[in-house]
């Protein structure tokens, strides 16, 4: 399916905050989240719309590779966006915010947009984290803050598509060098001046919100 | 049997159950399957919806119900997976099923129902699948699925990927075989999936590895990276115009990538694996370009052979080497080869490839094979009859032209003192029988920098005296090793920045912000090597202009205002320098101790205070109730404490230093008053946070009267000069600049905060303000301070955080804010003189 623009996402934060679970969430709706049942996934992709462009994004979970510095470095480097992911439940997640956004900040390319997410806002009742908190770290470091439900599905939607709408506005103002693909931007096939190559099979069945 | 198919429209056994995560539901599906054997444009849908919903129900059984992974193996149902695949299908179809087995593996938990799927070779075929890899997408959902599966790879679980037997490993061989595609994202995961892979430690696949894969793997990565700075060798020669700073940029953070995933590799242990690796990236890579760079123009390059790359490259990038790897049989040996005399002993050959071995996608393992013996090792001579590499290491050092060189020489040599695989047995720094003429050397740098016109960059000037620390002075407890010559020479060098600070505190009208910028920077943001050589920019010769977006501590001076900066810079790096030889703590710098100041929710003693009630409005018009009290060097805003008659709780703080005020013309009552954000103030941010522009206050002061307003206006103005006059005092007597006599304190201040006798007596000594005009002509008369008034204070927006002081208990009245600064004042002079030069003026003579 062709696209005007392919964005690279990585999430970050600590194990167990549900960045599998949101990324699921957003490329697969099919997969009802249900009581008994938690599931995730590392990779995704799924195409939006903004400003009538085609949008594919492209989510890249790196979760178990923490161990490796080379590893952790190159997906920094190769995203234009970053989810910095935290569970509201859980204060010492939200502590490790600032070791996570250093890291960011050190690997990645200095215009990638990065988002806090405090996630599972379903569980009010266990909440050890005010929004407030998120909202103030957010405006410290200069960071777009929302909370998410990965169970409910509350603002999964928002949060990812914020997140590129701020990296299309980016483009829109020249800020990222679109033509070096090391910033985790990708032109369309459309936009490459000779490209025969776009694939053919699948283009047809994008239907059903599925993962095209 | 009836209602079953009559409910069924796509011909399955049974209607639709309501469950669906049962085991009922995947027999339901198990006969969807059956019926939907061939995939049509009519079923494809279903099938992919089937497939997905299998996932999940096993996905729930794996965490609920057994019996469901019992009936998806007794009824083979990973082969229709498989058997889909099989049929050109589309990568609609393709992906689904990718995603699908991703989600399958990723998401079991029991070790039983992992097994259960890997039991038969389904998975190995579905690896070695053909798929289409020119679809962006097939493609990054079968690397996430391989990397899914290599997470999963343990001592047990390997052998069902791994076939001892037939020698098989189609889950690492397949995946290498895009380590090098185009898509960076997809590199990432193969050596995600390698270091997965070697982690396991299992013994005969390790050996499957060594043998089969490792030689080509490791040649082909070797040979990618020496393209690489190849490359980048080239964008630095052509970039003179630092035109195309964002590819060089890619290509550092490239090499970085890939020492680093060779660091990853070699930290794992694995000697076997290590060996192997150590002497591809030696003989090939280290040896040929890095190292025989250093000295170039004596090596005579046979046609065919890699070129070599410009010295300033080498040495970044064996700095970079000596920063990151510490596998030690690696550095050792680069070490031996560049600091020993007799180099040519060291390394029996070195070999340059003949032939382009580059890769290319799906290649076979036999090919790549191939293509390696058919690149043989030359040996050649390359180390002997040369100039020592450490010779020309250390003539980088020397004054020259700009500090280009100087600045690798140093990063090198500096790199090599701190790596753990060098320093193992003994600091490195003790073993070297040229440490003298290293510290020599790096004294006539220093010299050199503190010249008013050098040609040496700040960086290059921090960068030395932390070499010169770690040469000189290895560990804290034993003195430094510096003789007497080198000594006065340093003492010497300080003098001479010290001389040309001076020159620009009397010409420089913002000296004071400047300084305290510096001196601020300095302490925060310490220098790391390491950052420092991540940062492509210093590839490109040394520039003046700011317009390039380097950082100022990166190039030279451009104007007399960083001209001042750098001079300023200078001083206290060489100040610093002059203390860790005399083993002394510095007590005067930074100006102001941030631990001493008043602070956000510290209660005060305000009995006896000026206090003056305002009514505090800022921008979105929310007004607070306040009481403006003024510090000899702050401003604060109290509210009255609720437990305590006649104290109060700071709301808000700032430095006089830093305080705006002028008067409103409609207003009598009302001024207008701006807290700038300076490097002085507690809640200073990083440069990066978008708060860091805003004023730390920005608010409209409202009075009882005129009166009140005009007294708060001369204070605050007042404040902001003796507050000024004070630091520049102290500067002056830091930079032994003869300041004239302080007058007496001034009146009004909080002398009520200061309560105990010791307290008063420092402030006595740093109320005295320093005469002169610091260009602020809104000083009023003096007032006397309006008593009894009705408070009434508004603070702005920037009064935060107050409520979550953990110890709100009291402020410590006796902890004067100037505490530190009048101390300075006393023992100024003493460290000056802290390099304990020996009255030998045979010595100071020649210098």
């Amino acid at each position: 399916m062709s696209y005007a623009y392919l964005f690279k996402y990585i999430i970050i934060g600590d194990t167990g905050v549900g960045k599998s679970c949101l990324l699921l969430q957003f490329t697969d709706k099919r997969f009802q989240p249900v009581h008994d049942l938690t599931i995730g996934v590392e990779f995704g992709a799924r195409m939006i719309t903004i400003d009538g462009k085609q949008i594919k994004l492209q989510i890249w979970d790196t979760a178990g590779q923490e161990a490796f510095r080379s590893i952790t470095r190159s997906y920094y480097r190769g995203a234009a966006g970053a989810l910095l992911v935290y569970d509201i439940t859980r204060r010492d997640t939200f502590n490790h915010l600032t070791t996570w956004l250093e890291d960011a900040r050190q690997h990645s390319n200095s215009n990638m947009v990065i988002m806090l997410i405090g996630n599972k806002s379903d569980l009010e009742s266990r909440r050890e984290v005010k929004k407030e908190e998120g909202e103030a770290f957010a405006r410290e470091h200069g960071l777009v803050f929302m909370e998410t439900s990965a169970k409910t599905a509350a603002n999964v939607e928002e949060a990812f598509i914020n997140t590129a709408r701020e990296i299309y506005e980016k483009i829109q103002e020249g800020v990222f060098d679109i033509n070096n693909e090391a910033n985790g931007i990708k032109l369309g096939p459309q936009h490459l001046p000779s490209n025969a190559n776009t694939p053919s099979g699948g283009a047809s069945a994008s239907q059903g919100g599925s993962c095209c | 049997m009836f209602r079953s198919r009559s409910g069924s429209w796509f011909g399955g056994s049974g209607s639709k159950p309501k469950n669906p995560h049962s085991l009922e539901h995947l027999k339901y599906l198990y006969n969807v399957m059956i019926k939907n054997q061939t995939v049509s444009e009519s079923n494809r849908s279903l099938l992919v919806e089937s497939l997905r919903s299998i996932t999940e129900i096993l996905i729930w059984g794996d965490q609920n119900d057994s019996s469901v992974f019992d009936f998806f193996l007794e009824k083979n149902m990973l082969s229709f997976f498989l058997r889909i695949m099989k049929q050109k299908c589309g990568s609609f179809v393709c992906v689904q099923l990718l995603q699908t087995l991703n989600i399958l593996f990723e998401n079991i938990r029991n070790e039983t129902s992992l097994y259960y799927l890997l039991s038969n070779n389904h998975v190995n075929c579905i690896i070695v699948h053909k798929f289409d890899f020119s679809d962006e997408e097939v493609m990054a959902y079968y690397i996430s699925f391989l990397k899914t599966l290599s997470l999963k790879l343990n001592v047990h679980t390997i052998h069902f990927f791994f076939n001892e037997n037939t020698n098989d490993f189609p889950l690492y061989t397949e995946a290498i075989k895009f380590f090098n595609h185009s898509e960076s994202m997809v590199r990432i995961a193969v050596r995600t999936l390698t270091l997965n892979v070697y982690k396991v430690g299992d013994e005969a696949m390790l050996n499957f590895i060594r043998d089969r894969t490792a030689a080509p793997y490791f040649s082909n990565l070797v040979w990618f990276i020496g393209n690489h700075i190849v490359e980048l060798d080239n964008c630095v020669r052509a970039d003179a115009d630092h035109q195309s700073r964002g590819r060089l940029s890619d290509l550092v953070a490239e090499h970085l990538d890939h020492i680093h995933y060779v660091n990853d590799i070699l930290c794992l242990s694995i000697d076997n694996l290590n060996e192997v690796l150590v002497e591809q990236l030696f003989q090939r890579l280290l040896l040929p370009l890095y190292i025989n760079s250093l000295n170039k123009g004596q090596i005579q390059t046979k046609s065919g052979d890699r070129p070599m790359v410009s010295r300033v490259v080498s040495l970044f990038l064996l700095s970079q080497i000596f920063l990151i790897i510490h596998h030690k049989p690696l550095v050792v040996t680069i070490l031996k080869l560049l600091i020993n005399f007799e180099g040519n002993q060291i390394m029996p050959s070195g070999s340059n490839h003949e032939s382009s071995v580059a890769i290319e996608d799906n290649i076979t393992d036999e090919e790549k094979e191939q293509r390696m013996s058919s690149s043989t090792a030359v040996s050649s001579n390359s180390t002997s009859n040369l100039t020592s590499h450490l010779e020309t290491i250390l003539d980088c050092l020397d004054p020259a032209e700009n500090d280009y060189e100087a600045l690798f020489g140093l990063s090198l040599l500096y790199a090599m003192g701190q790596n753990r695989g060098v320093n193992e047995d003994q600091p490195f720094w003790n073993t070297t029988e040229w440490k003298s003429i290293l510290i020599a050397k790096l004294v006539l740098l220093l010299t050199s920098a503190c010249q008013m016109t050098s040609k040496i960059r700040p960086v290059t000037v921090d960068l030395a005296i932390n070499l010169l620390i770690a040469v000189a002075i290895p560990n804290p407890p034993n003195h430094h090793g510096l003789d007497d010559k080198n000594l006065a020479v340093l003492e010497q060098a300080k003098e001479e920045s010290i001389m040309v600070a001076r020159t620009f505190f009397k010409s420089e009208d913002m000296f004071l912000e400047l300084f305290e910028a510096e001196v601020n920077e300095i302490i925060k943001r310490p220098l790391q090597v390491e950052y420092l050589l991540q940062d492509s920019s210093i590839l490109l010769p040394p520039t003046g202009t700011p317009m390039t977006g380097i950082e100022f501590t990166k190039r030279l001076p451009c104007g007399e205002v960083e001209r001042a900066r750098r001079a300023i810079r200078v001083f206290v790096l060489m100040r610093r320098l002059s203390l860790a030889i005399s083993e002394e703590v510095e007590t005067q710098l930074p100006l102001v101790c941030v631990q001493q100041c008043i602070k956000i929710s510290d209660i005060l003693d305000l009995n006896n205070s000026d206090l003056i009630a305002c009514t505090v409005v800022n921008r979105e018009g929310t007004r607070l109730r306040r009481f403006l009290v003024i510090d000899p060097i702050q401003l604060i805003l109290v509210e009255p404490d609720s437990r305590r008659l006649g104290w109060g709780v700071a709301k808000f703080v700032g430095f006089l230093q830093d305080v705006e005020v002028t008067g409103d013309k409609d207003d009598s009552r009302c001024l207008h008053v701006t807290v700038h954000n300076s490097p002085t103030s507690t809640t200073f941010l990083s440069d990066r946070s978008p708060a860091h522009r805003l004023p730390q206050l920005a608010a409209r002061f409202v009075f009882d009267d005129h009166i009140r307003c005009m007294a708060a206006k001369q204070r605050l103005s007042k404040g902001r000069i003796k507050a000024r006059q004070r630091k520049m005092h102290l500067i002056g007597k830091i930079l032994d600049v003869n300041t004239s006599t302080p007058s007496s304190p001034p009146p009004g201040t909080l002398h009520a905060l200061r309560q105990d006798s010791i307290a008063r007596t420092r402030h006595a000594l740093l109320g005295r303000g320093v005469p002169g005009n610091l260009g602020i002509s809104a000083a009023g008369t003096a007032f006397p301070s309006p008593f009894g008034i009705r408070p009434i204070v508004r603070c702005s927006c920037v009064l935060q955080t107050s409520s979550n002081n953990s110890n709100p208990s009291t402020f410590t009245l006796v902890r004067a804010p100037l505490g530190v600064v009048s101390h300075h004042v006393i023992i100024s002079r003493s460290s000056i003189s802290s390099m304990r030069i020996r009255p030998n003026s045979k010595i100071l003579g020649q210098v």
